[in-house]
């Protein structure tokens, strides 16, 4: 078991910044994703839609989002993540992407920790609301 | 353009890093299969959204699904995935997409009129059958553009 979870308890953090998006991280996530709605990467398509500019695909965030709980305890620990869109990301937008341990209790004899985790920008707009259960995992 | 829809999604070492470079991911798990190998594992880990990013290529591909559910690519939202794994994917399995049901249902919004809601459930099988994770994927269509 990693030290991660030897010492998970309720109220622990984890999280790192993501410094002002661009047009170019959209563009990569389309290639990387399969993500290739214009609304992303077309301006004047954006336009037509009615918006200022492209926007961020909400998976790229969530693909992000999904570092915390990987990062924290390991890329084979996740039983489940879950996410909620709440609001778009913008060109220059930076973001903070965070976890908090909500929960930390034994399920069948193993260790498990329920995360409750966010996307917020700097002007305090949650782009997402995500949620993940992790625990041990080896393989057999 | 043309979509190939193979049956099957295999999950590819490539595909693996170019999608998580996609999202900044250094975790060596996802790009190195002799790390991978020497913590045990058959191969690279697939990030946990990666099967999001395989169903534009599968054969429930995007563009096909906007078209079955007569939506709007201008005034479509994701609302909201749900995963649930089994354990983790890796890397030289083929996993394939079973569509299960679609809920649809309509909301009154405040921002864009009334709006249709799309819950879809998902399975992904590998090449032995067995379900290694399930997914539900929610689609939002306004009536009009949103305004922020």
């Amino acid at each position: 078991m990693s030290d991660a979870f030897e010492n998970v308890k309720e109220g622990d953090v984890y999280s790192f910044v993501k410094e002002k998006f661009s047009r170019t991280d959209f563009v990569r996530y389309a290639g990387g994703g399969g993500d290739f709605n214009p609304i992303h990467h077309d301006q004047k398509f954006a336009e037509a839609a009615g918006l200022p500019t492209v926007f961020g695909m909400g998976m790229l965030t969530a693909g992000i989002l999904s570092r915390v709980p990987v990062e924290w305890f390991g890329a084979t620990s996740l039983k489940s993540y879950g996410i909620r869109f709440q609001s778009r990301l913008w060109p220059e937008d930076t973001v903070t992407f965070k976890g908090v341990v909500a929960k930390v209790y034994e399920q069948d004899g193993v260790k498990h920790a329920d995360l409750e985790l966010s996307a917020i920008t700097q002007k305090d707009e949650v782009l997402i609301k995500g949620f993940s259960t992790v625990r041990p995992w080896s393989p057999a | 353009m043309a979509f190939i829809n193979p049956p099957g999604l295999p999950i590819e070492r490539g595909k693996v890093h170019e999608f998580a470079n996609s999202i900044g991911a250094e975790e060596p798990l996802y790009h190195d299969e002799e790390a991978a190998k020497a913590a045990g594992l058959p191969s690279v880990v697939a990030p946990p959204t990666y099967t999001s990013a395989q169903a534009f290529f599968g054969e429930k591909n995007a563009p096909n699904m906007f078209k079955d559910l007569d939506l709007d690519l201008r005034f479509v939202l994701h609302g909201g995935q749900e995963f649930i794994y089994e354990r983790p994917v890796f890397a030289g399995e083929v996993l394939t997409a079973v569509p299960g049901e679609v809920v649809a249902s309509t909301k009154e919004g405040k921002r864009g009129g009334s709006m249709k809601i799309f819950d879809t459930f998902t399975d992904y099988k590998n090449q032995d059958g067995e379900v290694v994770m399930r997914v539900k994927n929610t689609l939002l269509q306004t009536a009009g553009v949103v305004k922020e």
